[in-house]
């Protein structure tokens, strides 16, 4: 340690240009909506070429650590990276003309857009657990307020209250336990915790228990779930899009960074056995609950927190081909899930109303391609194969199977069963009822049609050809420590 | 090319011709049908040289094609066809431009999305008989729900989405164990070699401790036992066909049945020699109940399309007592009557339809003395049931009684006895419906305009009733070029459970 505190050279600059690119651009169209609002039309455009323009650059990015190790280039962050990036692609091509049509279309929404995406940026590239919790942060900062963005609407300025108290409370827990790690550590930094003595210390699992509950508040993992209907009910559909998928990555990425560093030699069965649990509970609850849902919005908040059970089997898992079956897993979640919600975005005209499965019903012939999407999304939730769903969960079983938690792996699949009776459901209104609205939704964007598109063929793509994926995946995991590989 | 690719060539022709309708305008349903009957004609004339170039004695597989698909995980493209898959695909390739040729005239609401629904659905079937890779099977063994799944809920009966709802989930609850089974298998190739592979000829190479064997074997005949379906897990077979359109109606008994059989004569059979062969008398018992108990609910049907499709349930358990009893008559008796069930089923289900879309009832009660008023169609449908119940000269005939011989000639040989019952049973409920529809006096005004069967109609039943006969007088065409892939199959069976004997402590 030298004199200055803080320190910091170009190359350091260099590292977090991607981050850099969106913050700007953020506070540019804050500025922009101040004092061009003629400009709006033009504002999703921008955001779009920050985010391609950041991704841009997280690919020519050197490979390394810099601010003194505390932020991480790697094959790891750059495929994590293309995962978040691609969310708020499609996000933000949803949001231009669901933004239009309900008359809210301000640089605010796209600004809070980025900058949270910085914050889900930071989670997965800290090497510090500060810069995690920083990164944290900022993302449940801009998307409390997305949570309220409707400000008229009660069930928005809902979502956003409870957003807000309830990310606290999670936020707290998180802190709690990186505190714990300090004081036990004498560092914040990722790489300290790999010691020997402190994988077995109790203070250590407890603060290790700490982070899983408040990383499975931000995934909607049960039973730190309760939030995620309500939210999602009243939160700004193309918000959604991207709440629902990147933040849940990026918080089990950091869960894996942080137990793979403490957890040198495999998980110890007691942590092994509570995370199994709380997988298991998560499917179970998440699918058996989603069974009962008459609004679309709530139903896919189920199936959500039924999904982070399977993903979370991954992390019981622990390995690095289980690191991969989950980093493949987000991206099939990503093309379902986003494309879900942008589906839905498209499919209801009146956002001040509950999103009842109900009004869908013959939008599969009045509104073809959205409808379409919709139920290919679905299909790929409920894992059929030729779909992205099929192959996350494919790797994911596979997994399990080799390393001999069969009981998980059942469990998975008896639920992935439960999960097709809500899921169908859905389908069935689309094209088997006669449709009860008397006017279908407003006529398709192109930038709408074109995030449905991307989806669609991101589900049948990597349905089809996994294979790039997954070496991808491969040697992206091989970035954290794990042992015996 | 083509002929290096013909296997390739016969599965996806029928997606593409999918794709290449959704350049055929909404506003054209006739051109939508006319050009998914063509695509489906195409792809059976493309699917002849695979008869005619069959080479007979051989009982490898044929027209291989091998290519990696996930090769770090060692799942391959392969493909591969020997005599019993033979038979299935032509079945497949002839059956559904039957449907389609029916559909013409009876399918009106979004005719292209129905047409493209059952090209899909044609190339998960014919990709299920011909993937020698277990992922690649199981990716078209599911993919074959999708199609199914809709063709039944938007244009099937009342019933409808009940039936599909009931279809897709029993389905899917039979497979998802076996995929997981299928994981387990692949990893325990890895341990033992140090190589991924999903293919069917490694996997059948390991040496895999009995109790795992029971429980991956259990897996896979949960699988096979629902789609058969296999009494008592039968339960969705009379809604599913009830409610189907004819044309899914069709299709279903046609071949989603036999894909049951097929798997298990091509995977559980020789990926668990022992165990199959332990669990074969509780398979044949399983299979007799199904005969009688399929006959007799047959029997109480007042509903004409029930009644066949119960008498599915009755013709498949038959089969599955020769699967069964395991002799070689017995076996090739049951690949030669999955092939005379389709054509018997599917004919009677095309003429219940050819009757429904003129009145618009299944009910027998609604029907009688309509022998003189529509004398081709009852012709036609006459035809069929004497296929079904078994008259000799008919196709019927020669996979029931090679079944039965064969299981005579087993240690079974009293489920032969039980299982003749079946044939007896069969030709009692089956006659008593042509009885009722067809003779009777006429008790009901409308039938006495009831108009006769049209052209395309027609030609969709005859060409099932010449095939009736073909295999009728001579059956050795279809059964030289399955004995061989059997008796393959039987040697394989045997010597591998009886080696395991000998090493086992």
């Amino acid at each position: 340690m030298t004199g200055a505190l803080i320190q910091f050279s170009a190359a350091d600059l260099h590292a977090i240009t991607p981050e850099l690119v969106l913050v700007a651009t953020g506070c540019l169209l804050i500025l922009l909506d101040a004092f061009a609002p003629r400009a709006r039309s033009w504002f999703a455009a921008l955001a779009l070429a920050a985010i391609v323009a950041s991704l841009g650059v997280l690919f020519w990015l050197p490979e390394g650590g810099s601010f003194s190790g505390h932020l991480e280039t790697s094959p790891l962050t750059t495929v994590v990276g293309l995962f978040l990036g691609a969310t708020a692609a499609v996000a933000v091509l949803v949001a231009k003309p669901y933004l239009q049509r309900t008359g809210e279309e301000k640089g605010e929404f796209y600004a809070l857009l980025l900058w949270g995406h910085v914050g889900v940026s930071l989670m997965t590239r800290g090497l510090d657990l500060l810069i995690i919790f920083i990164g944290l942060e900022t993302l449940s900062l801009s998307f409390y307020v997305l949570a309220a963005f409707f400000r008229t609407l009660p069930t928005s300025s809902e979502a956003g209250l409870k957003y807000f108290l309830v990310g606290s409370f999670g936020s707290a827990f998180t802190l709690y336990g990186i505190v714990l790690l300090f004081g036990k550590s004498g560092s914040v930094r990722v790489a300290d915790l790999a010691r020997p003595d402190l994988a077995g210390d109790p203070v250590v699992i407890f603060a290790l228990l700490l982070l899983l509950v408040g990383f499975g508040f931000k995934m909607s993992l049960a039973p730190f779930h309760a939030w995620a209907p309500d939210v999602y009910q009243g939160m700004p559909t193309p918000a959604v899009a991207y709440l629902s998928v990147a933040p849940k990555g990026a918080s089990l990425i950091v869960l894996y960074r942080v137990f793979s560093s403490v957890f040198q030699s495999g998980l110890p069965g007691r942590v092994e056995s509570g995370v199994a649990a709380l997988a298991i509970l998560s499917m179970t609850l998440g699918n058996v609950v989603a069974l009962a849902q008459r609004d679309i919005k709530r139903l896919l908040a189920y199936s959500g927190i039924a999904h982070m059970g399977y993903v979370t089997i991954a992390l019981a898992v622990f390995g690095r081909d289980a690191l991969a079956a989950v980093i493949v897993y987000f991206f099939a979640y990503l093309v379902s899930n986003a494309g879900a919600f942008a589906a839905v975005a498209a499919l209801y005209r009146d956002e001040s109303k509950p999103h009842a499965v109900g009004l869908l019903a013959g939008e599969g012939r009045r509104t073809p391609f959205p409808a379409a999407v919709l139920t290919l999304c679905f299909f790929s939730l409920a894992g059929i194969p030729a779909t992205a769903g099929f192959i996350g969960k494919f790797f994911l079983f596979q997994a399990a199977i080799a390393r001999g938690l069969y009981a998980l792996a059942v469990i998975g699949v008896v639920n992935s069963l439960i999960s097709i009776g809500y899921y169908l459901k859905v389908v069935y209104t689309l094209y088997m009822r006669d449709a009860v609205e008397p006017e279908g939704p407003p006529p398709l964007a192109w930038a709408h049609g074109l995030a449905l598109a991307l989806c669609a063929a991101g589900i049948l793509g990597l349905g089809l050809f996994p294979s790039g994926l997954w070496e991808a995946a491969r040697s992206a995991a091989a970035t954290l420590p794990f042992f015996g590989s | 090319m083509l002929s290096e690719h013909l296997l390739s060539a016969v599965v996806f022709l029928p997606v593409l011709g999918g794709l290449l309708l959704l350049l055929v305008p909404k506003s054209n349903p006739e051109a939508a049908k006319w050009l998914a009957f063509v695509v489906s004609l195409v792809v059976f004339a493309v699917s002849i040289p695979l008869w005619t170039r069959f080479d007979v004695g051989n009982a490898g597989f044929q027209f291989q094609e091998h290519a990696e698909w996930v090769p770090a995980i060692g799942i391959s493209y392969s493909l591969g066809l020997d005599g019993i898959s033979l038979v299935l695909v032509l079945l497949t390739t002839l059956l559904t431009p039957v449907s389609l040729l029916f559909s013409v005239s009876h399918v009106e609401k979004s005719v292209r999305s129905f047409s493209i629904a059952f090209l899909v659905l044609e190339t998960g079937m014919l990709g299920a008989l011909v993937a020698l890779d277990l992922a690649l099977f199981y990716v078209f063994w599911e993919v074959m729900l999708v199609p199914m799944y809709f063709i039944i809920g938007i244009w099937g009966g009342g019933r409808r989405i009940y039936a599909a709802m009931k279809f897709f989930l029993f389905t899917m609850a039979g497979s998802l164990l076996m995929f997981l089974a299928i994981l387990y298998l692949a990893w325990a190739n890895q341990s033992a070699t140090g190589a991924w592979s999903f293919a069917l000829a490694d996997l059948t190479r390991l040496a895999l401790p009995p109790h795992i064997q029971t429980i991956l074997f259990l897996a896979f005949a949960l699988a096979f036992a629902i789609k058969v379906p296999v009494f008592p897990l039968h339960t969705w077979l009379p809604d599913a066909h009830t409610e189907a359109p004819t044309a899914g109606s069709i299709v279903l008994a046609g071949v989603l049945l036999k894909l049951g059989v097929y798997g298990y004569l091509r995977f559980a059979l020789p990926l668990f020699p022992q165990t199959a062969l332990r669990f074969a008398p509780w398979l044949g018992v399983l299979g007799i109940i199904g005969v009688v108990y399929g006959a007799m609910v047959a029997y109480a049907q007042k509903d004409m399309k029930r009644l066949v499709a119960y008498s599915s349930v009755s013709h498949l358990g038959l089969v599955v007592v020769g699967v069964g009893a395991f002799t070689a008559t017995a076996l090739s008796g049951a690949v030669l009557q999955m092939v005379n069930h389709g054509l018997s089923t599917g004919a009677l289900f095309l003429l219940v339809g050819v009757l429904y879309e003129r009145r618009h009832t299944r009910e027998i009660a609604a029907y009688g003395g309509i022998a003189g008023i529509v004398p081709v169609t009852t012709a036609l449908f006459v035809i069929a049931t004497l296929s079904s119940i078994g008259l000799p000269g008919l196709n019927g005939f020669v996979g029931e009684f090679l079944i039965l011989i064969g299981t005579w000639t087993s240690a079974h040989r009293w489920w032969s006895v039980v299982a003749a019952t079946g044939v007896i049973l069969s030709a009692i409920y089956m006659l008593s419906l042509v009885q009722r529809v067809f003779w009777n006096p006429i008790s009901h005004e409308e039938n006495k305009s009831l108009p006769e069967i049209r052209t395309s109609e027609l030609i969709a039943a005859a060409t099932l009733v010449v095939a009736m006969f073909w295999i009728g007088v001579r059956p050795n065409d279809v059964l030289k070029r399955v004995a061989p892939s059997l008796e393959a199959l039987r040697a394989q069976v045997e010597s591998s459970s009886g080696n395991a004997e000998v090493r086992r402590p």
